[in-house]
C-alpha cells in the first residue's frame, strides 16, 4: 500500500533579512510596498512516493530540505505547487524535544504531548509505563524537564512518538544525541512497526544508521532531489560527492 | 463530531497543564488568582468609594463583579497573544488543531474565573445581598467565553504577522480597561454612552450587575448586542485563525 504519495512539490520561502521586524517598521513597508525579502526555494519539483512497511532515509547538507520536506508531508507547512497524499496516522518528530514544557515534571509532559500527538487520556494512563519504560527514564517521572539532558529528552520524545499509534513515522534527526544502547533499542522498536505496515521516513546525519537499516534513500541538494533508490548505491556516491 | 470531541479533549489537557506550569513552584498558587483582583479591588473601593461610589448604589459589588469579569477578558487574551509564538517549537513540529491553543487558555481562565466568583459570592453574602442572581450567570458565561475565545483568536493570529502586537495590547487593554465602566458609572454622560456601544466587556458588564447585583432583568437590547458582539467576534475569529494558521509554523 502506497503510504505517502509526493508529486511534483514545491516550497518557498520568503526570507526576510530582518525577520522579526516591529510593527512601525510593517506598516511603513505595508503602505510603501518596499518590503526586503527574497525568495529562497526550499524544496523544487520534489516527486517520490513511498509503500508501508518502508524505512527510507533522507539525507543531504544542512538547509538542503530535508526537515521541510517532513513538515510538508505533515501538514505543518502548506506546498507552493504539487500535492502531497498521505494514507495513515501521522507522528512527526521533527525538534520535538525542544517543544518539550520545560518547567513540568516529565509525567505531564508525557500526557500533553501524547494529548497533541490524538491519544485520549484514557489510552495515555493504559500506555503511560510502557512510555516510561522504553524511555529508561523511571527515575525522573517527577523531574521536571529543564534538568534533563538534551539525550534525556530526545529519548522521551521518541518514546511519546513510537507509542502514538505511528501508520506514518516522520523522524528528524532523533538518534543523533542518544546513546548507542538506546539507537539500538528503538531502531529495533521501529523495525517491529513497520513489520506490521507502518511507514517511516528517516531524516539522519548519522550514515551508519541509515545504511545499516533503511532499504530506500532519497538524497536532497538545495530542495531538488539527487538521486532516490537502492541505500548502498547511493550512500556510496553520497559520501564521494 | 469526533474532531470536536478530540479538539476538546486536547484543550483540556493542554488548560490541566497551563494551570500546573503557571502554579509551579509559587508558594501561594492558586491563592494569586484570588489576590490580584482582590487587592485591584480594594484598592479601587478606598479611592473611589467616596466619589464615584456615592451615587451607585450597592457600590463594593458593583465593583467587584466588574473587576472579575474584566480580569477573565484582560487574562485569556493578553496570554493568547503570546501563545503562538510561546509554543513555536509544538506547531513546527506536530500538527495538531492549531485552535486547541487558544480554546486551551480560555478554559484555564474560565477555570480561574470561577473562583473569582466565589470570592464574589463571599462578599455578596458579607453585604447582605442575595446572590440568587447567579443562576443566571452560567448563560452569560457561554456568550461572554464565546466572545473572549473569537478576540482571543483574533489576537493570536494578528500576533504572528505583528510582532509587538503583545505590547501594543498590554496598553490597548488597559485603556478598554478605563473605557469600561468598572469603578464608575456611564450615568447621563452621552458621549461616553455612544462610545460604549462599541465595547463589547460594556455589555457583558452591564447585564451581569442588572442580573446578579441588582437582581432586575437587564435591557433586551443589551442582551441582543452581547449576543451579536460575541458571535460576530467568534466569527471573525475563526476565519482568520482558519486561513492563516497554516503558516504559522513558517512565521514564528
Amino acid at each position: 500500500m502506497e503510504r505517502i504519495i509526493v508529486e511534483g512539490v514545491s516550497k518557498k520561502f520568503k526570507i526576510g533579512f530582518k525577520k522579526n521586524r516591529s510593527a512601525l517598521a510593517r506598516f511603513v513597508s505595508l503602505f510603501s510596498g518596499i518590503e526586503p525579502k527574497k525568495i529562497i526555494w526550499a524544496l523544487k519539483e520534489v516527486s517520490f512516493s513511498v509503500s508501508s512497511e518502508e524505512i527510507v532515509g533522507i539525507v543531504g547538507k544542512n538547509g538542503s530540505g530535508k526537515s521541510t520536506l517532513l513538515r510538508i508531508i505533515a501538514g505543518i507547512y502548506d506546498v507552493d505547487s504539487g500535492k502531497v497524499s498521505t494514507n495513515g496516522k501521522i507522528v512527526s518528530l521533527i525538534n520535538l524535544s525542544m517543544g518539550l514544557k520545560e518547567k513540568l515534571m516529565m509525567e505531564d509532559n508525557i500526557y500533553i504531548f501524547c494529548s497533541l500527538l490524538g491519544l485520549s487520556i484514557k489510552e495515555i494512563k493504559k500506555r503511560f509505563n510502557s512510555i516510561v519504560e522504553l524511555s529508561e527514564l523511571g527515575n525522573f517521572v517527577s523531574t521536571k524537564i529543564y534538568q534533563f539532558s538534551e539525550g534525556m529528552k530526545q529519548r522521551l520524545a521518541f518514546s511519546i512518538a513510537i507509542h502514538c499509534d505511528p501508520d506514518i513515522l516522520l523522524l528528524d534527526e532523533v538518534f543523533e544525541v542518544g546513546d548507542r544502547e538506546f539507537k539500538v533499542k528503538s531502531v529495533n522498536k521501529i523495525k517491529e512497526f513497520t513489520k506490521n505496515g507502518t511507514t517511516v521516513l528517516l531524516v539522519s546525519h548519522g550514515l551508519g544508521i541509515v545504511e545499516r537499516y533503511c532499504d530506500r534513500v532519497i538524497w536532497l541538494d538545495e530542495g531538488r532531489i539527487v538521486r532516490i533508490g537502492d541505500t548502498k548505491e547511493i550512500l556510496n556516491e553520497y559520501q564521494r560527492y | 463530531m469526533d474532531k470536536i470531541k478530540s479538539t476538546l479533549e486536547l484543550s483540556l489537557a493542554l488548560a490541566r497543564a497551563q494551570f500546573k506550569e503557571r502554579n509551579e513552584g509559587s508558594y501561594l498558587g492558586i491563592l494569586w488568582y484570588l489576590l490580584g483582583p482582590f487587592l485591584m479591588f480594594l484598592l479601587l473601593l478606598l479611592v473611589f468609594s467616596d466619589r464615584v461610589g456615592t451615587n451607585i448604589p450597592r457600590y463594593p459589588l458593583y465593583l467587584l463583579l466588574g473587576i472579575v469579569m474584566f480580569n477573565f477578558f484582560q487574562k485569556a487574551t493578553s496570554e493568547s497573544t503570546k501563545a503562538i509564538s510561546i509554543n513555536r517549537w509544538i506547531i513546527k513540529s506536530i500538527n495538531f488543531p492549531r485552535e486547541s491553543l487558544i480554546s486551551s487558555i480560555v478554559l484555564a481562565t474560565l477555570f480561574s474565573h470561577i473562583f473569582e466568583i466565589v470570592l464574589f459570592i463571599v462578599f455578596a453574602l458579607f453585604f447582605k445581598v442575595s446572590p440568587a442572581g447567579l443562576i443566571f450567570y452560567p448563560l452569560i458565561l457561554i456568550f461572554f467565553c464565546i466572545f473572549v475565545y473569537g478576540a482571543s483568536l483574533i489576537l493570536a493570529t494578528l500576533n504572528v504577522y505583528f510582532v509587538d502586537l503583545d505590547n501594543i495590547w498590554t496598553f490597548v487593554s488597559r485603556l478598554v480597561w478605563l473605557g469600561t465602566p468598572i469603578f464608575y458609572t456611564i450615568g447621563g454622560q452621552t458621549r461616553l454612552f455612544y462610545v460604549s456601544l462599541f465595547n463589547p466587556m460594556y455589555y457583558f458588564i452591564t447585564i451581569t450587575r442588572d442580573i446578579i447585583v441588582y437582581t432586575r432583568i437587564p435591557e433586551i437590547w443589551m442582551i441582543i448586542g452581547a449576543v451579536i458582539y460575541s458571535l460576530l467576534f467568534l466569527f471573525i475569529g475563526l476565519l482568520i485563525f482558519n486561513k492563516l494558521k497554516i503558516k504559522f509554523a513558517e512565521l514564528i
